[in-house]
């Protein structure tokens, strides 16, 4: 008995070791947690882009914005950390408010005019976030204690009261695309080519092109259930609402570009690899790299600057961005334009990377 | 299609001996280009070889091979596992480029025309391509989309292969449920959906038990009446010895021999040996045998006489007419005919020594037994 026991640990212990990819993989993964988790969750949020606007009429600057703008700018949450805010001081409210529907600043703070009759500091927050409103309203406190003002703070949630699940049930959805085409995808594509069925492929005329798209296109359209069921999972469960069918129509386009890029990512990687344990030790640690950095746990902005690099050409980002502004906080085209414009750019890179690695001989 | 198939007893290019049949003109093979089809040959490889390398070592899979095959016949590559026939075939259908030389499969260049290439040929790999979680039909379907077939006429043609197959009543199966045999024969005809102009076939009954092999067998057959030239690869000789109108003998990346089967089997000196069981012998007996001019030799190990000669069943009466004038009884007659194994042996293995002929003799034995 022993002597078996010995004989299989043996084995399984040299075919651990004859594969020193799959090996570094292995140890590289919690380290990646360490780094990666640890930077992406814990960082400290700094450079807040906020507005700040003094009411009228008349429009003379008090001594409260005045002083009150001083001290923003300079809040630190820590002594030796980077400021807190990015102060932006605007003379119009609704210019204000406009850019803070657009996304461009996170929160507006509105001081009173001399001549106002609660003397309220109104704060906007877009509350489509629940990280950054809780650090702005504490900041805005802080400084008005600070400079010994007495107003009333008022803080107005312009999305209304958004729980967390809402804000990372969106960021779930990208997940889902992500875990479906990886192990669906990509170690499905692995199978068929240790089954041999590519070399079928091979000796028919069928193009290299041909066949990448029609990897990619089922791959896509699986992805796309996922996404578009999770989706649902999280109408039902988080209580999010969409606006309109045009908003619906939306989200579904964000998720089906998305699931292109995505794919193709995960086709790309796939097609250069022969063995399902590199495969998914590799196709596990994108995963991990592109959720953590695609702000679906914690806001980009409290990232460190190399982590947030990653974000640039992180599909998954630009996805849970864009769904966040539909589903969250309404906003259409001119606000996710710029992100669906990333995805088709990621895609097609991706598309192209897929077809050109991919080997149309045996060698 | 109107392809010409050639009469085998009257291909002009037999040659008596092995190695001297490939040779070629090497001088006017500077680029060779993959002209007009010239009739009689199908495919012409010119001097390929493949090298594979690894971290510490290069193999030579394909040695320097250089062969025709004619339009219509069942071309055998035959040679041990890791000969280099399934490179061979690899590099025909375009899978696997070789590091040297050219190949042309009909009149399209394999370095320069593969596409065209793999459009007039059908291939059955040696490892299954065929997907078991797919029924039947959905693989006939799939591939025949992969190779270009009308919608209009797939359906009738899977229905066709698949009653030529005798599976049609297992269309609607998953191939996971199929035995070895019948997937191999789908993946056969699977191969010759778009009706290639060449098929190429890679070990198709290995593993599969004599019944199956024999079905696979009539199968090939059958496709090779449609006229289809048909490559295959193989180790079994008998499966050769049946199939193949022409032989290719391929060992460790060389072309060894190529020709049909009887001249072949000419190769080996000593022909047929005839043994002949008797009680008693005269020395005279053996004289008058030794006379006729087809035998070789003759022999006496214990009481067997062992002759060997060109054509045994022609020499047989007169041996028998031999021993009845000395009014000897025969206990016993058997001839061996040289089988392809011993001509592989004998080409590859034991070089025997012209001269010798008696140790020609027992080795050939040895090998037959």
């Amino acid at each position: 008995m022993i002597r078996g026991a010995i004989a299989i640990f043996k084995r399984d212990f040299k075919k651990f070791l004859s594969n020193p990819f799959v090996v570094v993989m292995t140890l590289l993964m919690p380290v990646m947690y360490l780094v990666i988790f640890g930077n992406a969750m814990g960082g400290t949020i700094s450079h807040i882009p906020i507005g700040v606007v003094q009411e009228g009429p008349p429009y003379n600057e008090t001594p409260l914005f005045t002083n009150a703008v001083v001290e923003l700018n300079h809040i630190t949450q820590k002594d030796p950390y980077p400021k807190l805010l990015d102060v932006t001081v605007y003379t119009d409210e609704t210019i204000a408010k406009g850019a803070l529907s657009k996304g461009q600043i996170s929160a507006v703070v509105i001081f009173p005019s001399e001549v106002s009759n609660d003397n309220a500091v109104r704060l906007y927050v877009d509350s489509a976030d629940s990280i950054i409103p809780p650090l702005v309203e504490s900041a805005v406190n802080g400084i008005l204690a600070k400079i010994g003002a007495h107003n009333p703070v008022q803080v107005n949630e312009i999305y209304g009261n958004i729980k967390y699940i809402q804000f990372f049930g969106v960021g779930v959805i990208m997940m889902a695309i992500f875990t479906s085409t990886m192990f669906g995808g990509g170690i499905a594509l692995i199978k068929d080519r240790e089954a041999g069925i590519h070399e079928g492929y091979l000796v028919t005329p069928v193009k290299r092109t041909s066949i990448i798209a029609g990897i990619i296109s089922s791959g896509t359209v699986r992805a796309f259930f996922a996404g578009g069921t999770i989706f649902l999972i999280d109408i039902l469960i988080t209580g999010i609402i969409l606006r309109s069918v045009e908003d619906l129509l939306l989200v579904l386009l964000v998720i089906f570009i998305a699931c292109i890029g995505v794919t193709s990512l995960v086709v790309s990687f796939a097609s250069r690899f022969s063995a399902q344990q590199e495969y998914a030790s590799t196709v596990a640690f994108l995963n991990l790299i592109l959720f953590m950095t695609s702000g679906a746990f914690y806001p980009v902005i409290g990232m460190p600057d190399w982590l947030r690099w990653i974000t640039v050409i992180n599909p998954e980002y630009y996805g849970v961005h864009a769904l966040r502004a539909i589903i969250l906080r309404g906003q259409g085209l001119d606000v996710i334009g710029i992100d669906l414009i990333a995805l088709l750019i990621f895609s097609s890179a991706m598309i192209i990377l897929g077809i050109t690695t991919y080997r149309r001989t045996l060698e | 299609m109107d392809i010409p198939v050639q009469n085998i007893s009257t291909d002009k290019f037999l040659e008596k001996s092995g190695q001297k049949s490939i040779e070629r003109d090497t001088a006017k093979s500077g680029t060779p280009v993959c002209i007009t089809p010239s009739g009689e040959s199908i495919i012409r490889i010119d001097h390929i070889t493949k090298i594979f390398k690894e971290k510490n070592r290069t193999v030579t899979a394909v040695d320097d091979i250089s062969l025709d095959v004619n339009r219509g016949e069942i071309f055998g590559l035959l040679g041990p596992n890791g000969a280099g026939k399934s490179t061979l075939i690899r590099i025909l259908t375009t899978l696997l480029r070789p590091t040297s030389g050219t190949a042309c499969v009909d009149t399209y260049d394999i370095s320069n025309d593969p596409e065209k290439i793999r459009s007039i040929i059908g291939v059955c790999p040696q490892n299954s391509t065929l997907d078991v979680e797919l029924t039947a039909y959905d693989n006939l379907e799939f591939y025949g989309k992969l190779v270009n077939i009308p919608d209009s006429a797939l359906d009738d043609r899977i229905w066709q292969l698949l009653e030529m197959t005798e599976l049609a009543d297992r269309a609607n199966m998953k191939v996971q449920t199929f035995s070895g045999g019948m997937r191999r024969k789908l993946e056969i005809v699977r191969a010759f959906i778009h009706h290639p102009l060449i098929l190429f076939l890679d070990e198709p009954t290995i593993g599969l038990d004599p019944e199956s092999r024999r079905e696979v067998w009539q199968q090939i057959l059958k496709l090779n009446e449609e006229k289809t030239t048909i490559i295959l690869t193989t180790h079994y000789m008998d499966e050769a010895e049946k199939l193949c109108n022409r032989i290719a003998f391929v060992d460790k990346g060389r072309l060894i021999a190529l020709d049909i089967l009887e001249n072949l089997k000419r190769l080996i000196p000593a022909g047929d040996l005839i043994e002949i069981g008797f009680d008693m012998i005269d020395d005279k007996i053996v004289t008058a045998i030794r006379e006729n001019d087809l035998i070789n030799s003759v022999q006496i190990k214990e009481q067997k006489l062992i002759i060997s000669a060109k054509n045994g069943s022609k020499v047989l009466p007169a041996i028998v007419a031999i021993f009845e004038n000395f009014s000897l009884p025969i206990l016993s007659i058997s001839i061996h005919s040289p089988s392809l194994e011993d001509v592989f042996i004998y080409l590859t293995g034991k070089k025997l020594d012209e001269s010798n002929n008696g140790e020609k003799q027992s080795a050939l034995k040895r090998q037959s037994l």
